[in-house]
């Protein structure tokens, strides 16, 4: 691969790279660095990307993997708190949050790794299941199984939130 | 609505395709309001689609500068050849002239200095001698001339002396 098909095949999809960094790492600078190093590392192998059937996949499973490592590097030198579910916000906190997407994002970034990585390759990015099976290193069927997961979460989530508000509102 | 609410069951299901979730984003995201009973999902989709236009600020300048690096490589290749051309060509120009002396002898181009030299001085030597020889009868008439011009001398030198005497 010559560094006019690397531009045009891989460096353009420095925006989703960056976008499942950020969802695994949950650290813009983080994942802005994870998006330069896999670059790097692809740019040096890049005489045997050609053999590659699909470079997405393969380069989000590059990256998915890199996070991993990172994640795992900092959960040993103690910088990054045990996996965390679902927080329920104060009352402080939801008047916090009155732009309601951006408490959804909240919502997703509260899940599992696993789930919020499925979640956000399926409806930010738009990927197959076979894709996202392919990039997470598991069949479709779990794929299918925590995607669901997710979104049940989430859905209950929101769900919760706004029968809370409507009594709030109707108690005043 | 009865498919929105059906599709909206299987999509928290996990059962829905690629173009019947964007047929629900499309729902979502395109018009300002929705049904209300819909309305609680639709911050949902809103945020997926603000996700999405998300972007990453410098993720490719190093591996530009390193894309770059060969280019800067050859650039001063070719600057320095270029130089070092343009110094070879003008000691070429400036070169001693001796190098492309050449004699030309009966007709004949000669490069070999050392012939050339030694059929000159023949040559030289030649007309030396053709010299010598022409004006050797120039040389006799001289020494008749002195050597008359000697006993005239002479003569009047004896004349004097008999005027003196006979004083």
């Amino acid at each position: 691969m010559d560094s006019k098909q690397f531009n045009t095949q891989i460096l353009t999809l420095s925006d989703k790279l960056f976008r499942l960094a950020k969802s695994m790492l949950r650290n813009t600078e983080a994942a802005e660095d994870a998006v330069q190093e896999l670059n790097m590392k692809l740019w040096e192998k890049r005489k045997n990307l050609n053999e590659i059937e699909n470079v997405q996949a393969f380069t989000m499973k590059a990256m998915r993997n890199l996070c991993l490592d990172t994640i795992r590097q900092q959960k040993v030198e103690g910088e990054l708190p045990a996996e965390f579910e679902f927080q329920e916000l104060n009352p402080y906190q939801q008047t916090e949050h009155k732009d309601l997407a951006g408490r959804v994002k909240k919502l997703i970034d509260n899940l599992p790794e696993l789930q919020r990585t499925i979640i956000r390759m399926r409806d930010v990015e738009g990927l197959e299941i076979a894709e996202i099976a392919f990039i997470t290193s598991i069949t479709e069927n779990a794929v299918t199984v925590n995607l669901s997961r997710a979104r049940q979460k989430i859905r209950e989530k929101i769900l919760s939130e706004q029968k809370h508000v409507e009594e709030t509102t109707w108690k005043r | 609505m009865e498919k929105i609410n059906k599709l909206l069951e299987e999509y928290f299901r996990g059962e829905t395709t690629l173009a019947q979730e964007n047929e629900l984003k499309q729902y979502f995201t395109s018009q300002k309001t929705v049904k209300a009973e819909h309305e609680v999902y639709k911050a949902l989709f809103i945020a997926f689609d603000e996700e999405r236009k998300e972007t990453a600020s410098v993720p490719s300048s190093r591996v530009l500068l390193l894309q770059h690096k060969p280019l800067r490589f050859w650039i001063k290749t070719f600057s320095y050849s270029g130089i070092a051309a343009a110094l070879f060509l003008a000691l070429w120009i400036q070169r001693p002239q001796q190098e492309n002396d050449y004699a030309i002898i009966n007709g004949r181009r000669i490069d070999n200095p050392q012939y050339a030299q030694e059929y000159a001085r023949k040559k030289l030597n030649a007309v030396h001698e053709m010299v010598q020889n022409g004006l050797k009868p120039l040389r006799d008439m001289e020494m008749l001339k002195e050597n008359i011009r000697s006993s005239n001398r002479n003569e009047l030198i004896k004349s004097d002396k008999t005027q003196i005497i006979n004083n």
